[in-house]
């Protein structure tokens, strides 16, 4: 058995805690800074797009779950989906931002939620970008003949980190109370939830499965710095020596080294990058534009849409807007997770017909990396 | 692959790359670490000077090698060459803006990546026909379109300049989206054309690296 097997994804899972949270009441889940509403909020919601989403934090900041937790629902709900059980899984691939813990990895917690047997585990802990690690990782494992039935999930708990507790008392708020915007802006943007796909060696006995025709995973840190981070203050993050854990959790925190951050700035610099690497794969073929059916983007910032499609127009690279599907309005950026939640609810919208190419798309600012996944739809 | 869509394709990646080797360049990498001092601003204007001043001549010279069956191409070269001849001097009021003494940025030689850069130009310029250079020009013009903006906002904020000593590096970056309009109706009047093609994206490649030298070699110390 040294052939390499076709792999398809048998079942999709999603989890979003509690109901959906409108945009005004944000600051009841994560709370406000000093007691006062935030000044950046507002801007934030317009630059992203995001209408509604959901927290893991009730009204009054308490938690209702775990980020492993909500991990190991979505990947029960993918494997009922495809009709098995956590005592079916023989391979585990998660992919998160920030863990439950900081030690040991996100995939033990997992498991440790899932219950089922003993099985193969893997870790990825990233931003965006580890939902494709972990699907890489599952989809390889199958596809040489390791395991039969291998998920790949992904789990944010995003609004512990927005606590006003994460701000206060560090350089990150200034003398009138105001968080700076490299942090706030986060606070808007990012929510909580996750997601999971069932792969296996043959297609669904009935229905729609999805044939994995590539995973393609580009990184780019050997030209850029951090541009989403956390564990270092803003004017260090460069330093390695500087993060956080050099000078001790408390002085850290009064250094503003633990908050989620985000550099707008380098932001610009880096979504050029991500449309480069995209015209290096249409380049090469690897990716056809006019052969991709329906295109799942995972990106925040809809703000830069116009300019980049214009330039995506101008280079034969666009994919015509009527084949898009986005649910991030309705369920908010879920970072690893909103892959996942995206196809999830792609799938159920009944778009997608047999023999079409589905394109995932995910770009993560982290230290900028940019992961392409073509599906096939298979019946 | 020869078509205007195909080789603005490939002049993007070019870009891009380009973009991630100015990046990793030490006069860059103080200023988008906060590391940027004075005195690194006077060394990238003076370091940019000499080859801001070549600009309008190569393309003057390459408008002069243009034949009579390109002539609007022509007539589009010589008006950016009017248009850009004097950026110079407006680098050099930057220059005194802050601090710096015109008879230094004037009296400066090129340094290492600006003679090749500029030999460079002057070849390409002096050939018959000399299309290709529409790939240097799509890496001149981005730097002028997109990062010199980006350049000018870090400078400003690091060392707190007024808006006269960041003319040169501010004043241009408007309309990006125009100048790639603009720019594919210039690729529009020489492509398609298999070698065209293939001699703009070279040359775009070879500009972009040694505009890239041209950076590595400016230092402040």
């Amino acid at each position: 058995m040294n052939e390499l097997r076709d792999v398809y994804i048998t079942g999709v899972g999603a989890h979003l805690p509690g109901p959906p949270v409108a945009s005004a009441a944000i600051e009841d889940h994560i709370g406000r800074i000093g007691g006062r509403d935030s000044a950046l909020g507002r801007r934030a919601l317009r630059w992203n797009g995001v209408e509604t989403r959901h927290y893991a934090l009730d009204r009054d900041g308490r938690p209702t779950t775990s980020n492993a937790a909500m991990c190991a629902a979505a990947i029960r709900a993918a494997l009922d989906h495809a009709a098995l059980t956590p005592r079916d899984l023989s391979f585990l691939a998660t992919a998160t931002t920030q863990g439950d813990y900081l030690v040991p990895g996100h995939g033990s917690n997992v498991h440790g939620e899932l219950g089922g047997g003993p099985l193969e585990l893997a870790s990825f802990q990233s931003v965006c970008g580890s939902a494709l690690m972990a699907a890489k990782s599952a989809w390889l494992s199958v596809r040489a003949g390791e395991h039969d039935i291998a998920a790949a999930a992904a789990s944010e708990f995003s609004s512990r980190w927005f606590r006003p507790a994460f701000y206060e008392g560090s350089a990150l708020v200034d003398a009138k109370g105001r968080l700076r915007p490299e942090a706030d802006y986060l606070r808007f943007t990012l929510s909580d939830g996750a997601g999971a796909v069932v792969m296996e060696p043959s297609p669904r006995p009935a229905g729609l499965s999805l044939r994995v025709r590539f995973i393609d995973l580009i990184s780019l840190a050997d030209r850029f710095d951090p541009c989403m981070w956390a564990g270092a203050a803003p004017e260090s993050r460069a330093d390695p020596l500087s993060t956080w854990a050099f000078s001790g959790p408390q002085a850290a925190h009064a250094e503003g080294a633990i908050a989620l951050l985000q550099d707008f700035e380098l932001l610009k610099r880096v979504i050029r990058a991500w449309v480069g690497v995209y015209l290096q794969k249409v380049e090469a073929g690897r990716i056809a534009p006019a052969s991709i059916d329906h295109l799942l983007c995972h990106y925040s910032a809809r703000s830069l849409r116009t300019e980049i499609e214009g330039l995506l127009e101008s280079t034969a690279g666009m994919i015509p807007r009527d084949r898009w599907f986005s649910n991030l309005s309705t369920v908010g950026n879920v970072g690893s997770a909103s892959i996942w939640v995206m196809l999830e609810a792609f799938l159920r919208s009944g778009r997608l017909s047999p023999g079409q190419q589905v394109l995932c798309v995910v770009p993560e600012s982290g230290r900028v990396l940019v992961g392409f996944m073509l599906l096939e739809a298979v019946e | 692959m020869t078509g205007v869509s195909d080789v603005l394709r490939q002049l993007t990646i070019v870009f891009m790359e380009f973009e991630g080797r100015l990046e990793q360049t030490p006069l860059i990498r103080k200023l988008t670490r906060g590391r940027f001092e004075l005195a690194d601003y006077h060394a990238f204007l003076v370091g940019l000077r000499q080859q801001v001043a070549d600009g309008a001549l190569w393309m003057s010279r390459a408008a002069s090698n243009i034949d009579e069956d390109h002539l609007e191409l022509r007539s589009t070269l010589m008006r950016h060459a009017v248009t850009e001849h004097r950026d110079f001097r407006l680098l050099e009021a930057d220059y005194a803006a802050c601090g710096g003494d015109l008879a230094v940025i004037r009296g400066a030689e090129k340094n290492l990546g600006s003679e090749a850069l500029s030999a460079w130009m002057f070849h390409e310029a002096s050939r018959p026909n000399p299309f290709g250079l529409l790939g240097a020009m799509w890496i001149i013009e981005g730097l002028g379109s997109i990062k010199a903006a980006e350049w000018g906002r870090l400078v400003q904020r690091r060392l707190d300049l007024p808006d006269e000593a960041l003319r040169f590096l501010l004043y241009h970056g408007e309309n990006d989206v125009e100048h790639i309009k603009e720019f594919e109706a210039m690729l529009a009047m020489v492509l398609p054309d298999a070698a065209v093609a293939a001699r703009i994206v070279k040359t775009a490649r070879v500009t972009a690296r040694l505009y890239a030298l041209q950076i590595e070699e400016i230092t402040g110390d």
